[in-house]
């Protein structure tokens, strides 16, 4: 299996338990946050408390690892390219031909890829604790349409059997001496094409017997269905809600009434 | 209505839109309560659209001309709708792949009773005893893509055993399956039958073991039947299902041939163990050099 | 009986395997040193469960997999260091889904696909594309989109698109999924003419039946091992290696197996033979 990896990692931890519509807002709410506060310090001291947050959900090396990669790439862009294209402001640190390097462009460009790696890892502490069948579920509680969730859900689930189909059109491609990096931009396009409309008539073909199959297990039968698996606030969910509430006003208080810079 | 009748068909023809030809042509037949139903045919035989009829998915989802009756326990399928009629029928499709859609094995099989109403508690027994019944229990928070094809095949028939149908149809089950995925999806129909007396229509390219399970056998070509009758009768011509594209079970060629040598009409197996016995018992010790 | 070790010339040998190991990058060992060589000509089955790696050694023969330990020698060159488009000159790769290829406009385009890509000159293009459907039984089709057709049919057209790149080497995975009867006889009398024509054949199956009537040589896999090497009558009397290896005898091997003890000989393919030895042991033929 190449291409899709699921995130999720089971556990029994606190971020486990809590339940999802919880945690969906809580990382709505860290977004915010996040978007809101423009000091690097405030920015680094929520990185540790978030930080602090995967450490709690036991999130695996591996995975951590995985997910910082690409963080970590898009993060050294940023700092690379805000300064080249915000130069803003005095001191200018360097001027290289047209372009002009200044300090605050600098820390502009460190305080937003900070920024970035806020929102990524509090998005991915969210996937690392929840089960992608708990999200949907918790969406759908949320008050998205079930036949939404259900397609979303769905989707999820066939993105592996899809990536498996893709590997094996290449594979099945090249068996047929077709090179995808060589040629003239027609026959490169031609061999694009010789992967995506088989993958599109897969898709179409599964799609077919999926609506059958869906109509054969009652999809549809009743206006209210019923879940096996209810989701059930407990107590320490909503002190869990509190804390984020209070999390997200304080700052926002402080920022927007008491006009203190965070 | 005679309550023991599970399924009947009575002169039902099927044309799709825009075909030229029938897909199903004068076609008669009865499933009774409890019967194991095996329609055999070749690929365009008219098998999948027999099934789809059953639970209504043929002519409501797959439209075109339908003339006859099909009634599923006394309702006419005509005028049900496909969802109301999957809580009385059961539906396995073909492609393991392609006919499981949830994120774990547990939500695969709780599918159906949810979108029945079914209340929480009640669906967790009909999960545990579906999954029971088709040797999976235990694998509830399995994905069903990490499961081999033989398995997911049985975790489509405990999806569809938890909506608690009368009849079970299952529409070529074992296609993509390898000799062990067969064996362990033909084990589970075999029990069904056995232990829990289910109803059961089974659509089937090869003989061998519709011959051992079968109470009934259709023989199928061009959307007419060609045949119909207790397996004895339907598969003791071999060179008859060879004729219309079926595989015969190679037990019953065996019969068949040693009929035929020792023109002695009476030999009759479709088991191995029982071919065995014949055998045996009744040929090897008639000739003049018997083994000793 | 074919000796799975070869004493002739090497050139005879066109694929030769030694100690082949391929671990997939998730970590799965799906082989675990396969030795293997097979001549030029031979009919090959190989068989296995799912999982015994039967599939993985025909991708890494293609090159599509590269080994992660061992030899893979195909016409006496390592596939290693080779591009894949120059080993589909020598072996052809008929895929179980055609649905994963086809996506020509027609069948007379999509034949015409692997030839071009390998650059084969244009003036016998058409000869060779005809050769190929033909050897297909397509000709009647040529012109048609290949999704119109039948599953069969589409099968076929799948084969005859490796066929027109006259690989010496043709490897057919499970070529009679979803086909009937009539369907996989017909293909399988195809692939037996393209055999007799000299082209070496290894079939990829699961289908005990099918073996059991067209393969010459039987290999069968289990757990990324070669367990067996041998003509089908060979295999199929060694019912505990077919059992542990996850493949089912047909009844008619079980059957023969059953009587063995009563001096039935066990070397049975099909209920003709297996009547003709009970006909025999009974001492009708003396």
């Amino acid at each position: 299996m190449t291409g899709f990896v699921d995130l999720y990692t089971e556990g029994d931890t606190v971020l486990h338990r809590m339940d999802p519509r919880v945690k969906i807002f809580a990382v709505l709410m860290l977004t915010l946050l996040i978007l809101m506060i423009s000091s690097l310090v405030h920015l680094l001291i929520l990185l540790a408390f978030i930080a602090l947050l995967v450490a709690l959900g036991r999130a695996p090396f591996s995975k951590v690892s995985l997910a910082l990669r690409f963080v970590l790439r898009v993060m050294i862009m940023i700092v690379i390219l805000w300064p080249i294209f915000d130069p803003s402001g005095t001191p200018v640190l360097a001027t290289l031909g047209p372009v002009r390097i200044t300090e605050p462009g600098v820390m502009r460009g460190i305080t937003n890829a900070v920024r970035i790696c806020c929102l990524a890892t509090v998005w991915y502490v969210l996937m690392f604790t929840t089960p992608q069948r708990d999200l949907v579920r918790a969406l759908v509680k949320l008050g998205v349409r079930f036949d939404f969730g259900l397609t979303l859900s769905i989707a999820l689930r066939f993105l592996p059997t899809f990536s498996a189909t893709v590997e094996s059109i290449k594979d099945a491609q090249r068996a047929r001496g077709m090179e995808f990096d060589k040629g003239s931009p027609l026959r490169r396009s031609r061999n694009y094409i010789s992967v995506l409309i088989p993958t599109i008539i897969s898709a179409l073909r599964t799609a077919d017997t999926l609506s059958l199959a869906l109509q054969s297990r009652a999809y549809g039968a009743r206006r209210h269905r019923t879940y096996l698996r209810e989701l059930k606030m407990r107590a320490s969910d909503g002190v869990a809600l509190a804390v984020v509430v209070a999390a997200f006003v304080m700052p926002a208080v402080a920022k927007f009434f008491l006009k203190v810079p965070v | 209505m005679d309550p023991g009748i599970a399924l009947s068909l009575r002169d039902v023809r099927f044309r799709h839109r825009n075909a030229k030809g029938w897909a199903l042509d004068d076609v008669s037949l009865q499933v009774r309560r409890g019967q194991f139903v095996s329609v055999l045919g070749a690929n365009g035989a008219g098998k999948s659209t027999l099934c789809m009829l059953v639970n209504g998915l043929v002519p409501h989802t797959v439209p075109g001309d339908l003339e006859g009756v099909v009634e599923v326990f006394g309702a006419d399928v005509a005028e049900d709708s496909v969802a109301k009629l999957s809580s009385r029928v059961g539906m396995v499709f073909q492609e393991p792949e392609s006919q499981l859609f949830c994120m774990t094995v547990e939500e695969e099989v709780a599918f159906g009773p949810e979108n029945l109403g079914v209340p929480a508690d009640e669906i967790k027994g009909r999960v545990e005893w579906a999954l029971e019944l088709v040797g999976m229990a235990g694998y509830n928070d399995r994905s069903p893509f990490s499961l081999s094809g033989g398995q997911k095949q049985r975790v489509a028939i405990a999806a569809a055993l938890s909506m608690r149908p009368d009849i079970l149809v299952l529409d070529e089950p074992a296609y993509a399956l390898d000799p062990i995925g067969r064996v362990e999806l033909y084990k589970v129909l075999r029990e069904l039958k056995e232990k829990h007396g289910m109803t059961v229509l089974l659509a089937e390219r090869d003989a061998e073991e519709a011959s051992l399970y079968s109470d009934h056998i259709v023989l199928m070509e061009n959307g007419k039947v060609a045949a119909q009758g207790p397996p004895k009768e339907v598969l003791a011509d071999p060179e008859r299902l060879v004729s219309l594209g079926i595989s015969p079970p190679q037990m019953s060629e065996v019969a068949s041939l040693l009929r035929s040598r020792l023109r002695s009409p009476d030999i009759d197996f479709t088991r191995v163990e029982d071919a065995e016995r014949t055998i045996i018992e009744r040929v090897l010790p008639a000739g003049r050099g018997a083994a000793r | 009986m074919i000796p799975a070790a070869d004493s002739r010339a090497a050139d005879d040998k066109i694929i030769s395997i030694h100690d082949l190991k391929f671990i997939y990058p998730g970590g799965v060992q799906a082989l675990s040193g396969v030795s293997l060589d097979i001549r030029r000509g031979e009919y090959v089955a190989i068989v296995g469960g799912n999982g015994s790696g039967k599939t993985t050694l025909a991708k890494n023969i293609m090159g599509l997999l590269r080994p992660t330990s061992g030899t893979v020698l195909v016409n006496g060159t390592a596939v290693a260091g080779q591009r894949i488009a120059s080993i589909a000159h020598i072996v052809g790769y008929a895929f179980q889904n055609p649905d994963h290829q086809l996506f020509c406009s027609t069948v007379w385009e999509e034949v015409r696909f692997g030839p071009q890509n390998l650059g084969y000159p244009a003036d016998d293009m058409d000869a060779r594309v005809e050769h190929a459907l033909r050897s297909m039984d397509l000709m009647s089709v040529k012109a048609r989109p290949p999704f119109s057709l039948t599953l069969s049919e589409r099968r076929r057209v799948s084969i005859a698109s490796v066929i027109a790149m006259d690989p010496e080497v043709l490897i057919f995975d499970e070529p009679t999924t979803g086909l009937d009867m009539r369907e996989s006889e017909a293909l399988m009398a195809s692939i037996a003419r393209l055999n007799s024509e000299g082209k070496t054949v290894i079939l990829i199956t699961h289908d005990m039946k099918l073996v059991a009537k067209h393969a010459k040589r039987v290999v069968v896999m289990s757990e990324g091992k070669v367990i067996l090497d041998s003509d089908p009558a060979g295999v199929f009397s060694d019912l505990e290696v077919l059992l542990a290896s996850k493949l089912m005898p047909p009844p008619v091997v079980r059957l023969a197996y059953r009587l063995s003890t009563r001096g039935v000989p066990r070397d049975v393919l099909s209920p003709e033979e297996l009547v003709l030895r009970i006909m025999m042991a009974r001492g009708d033929f003396r």
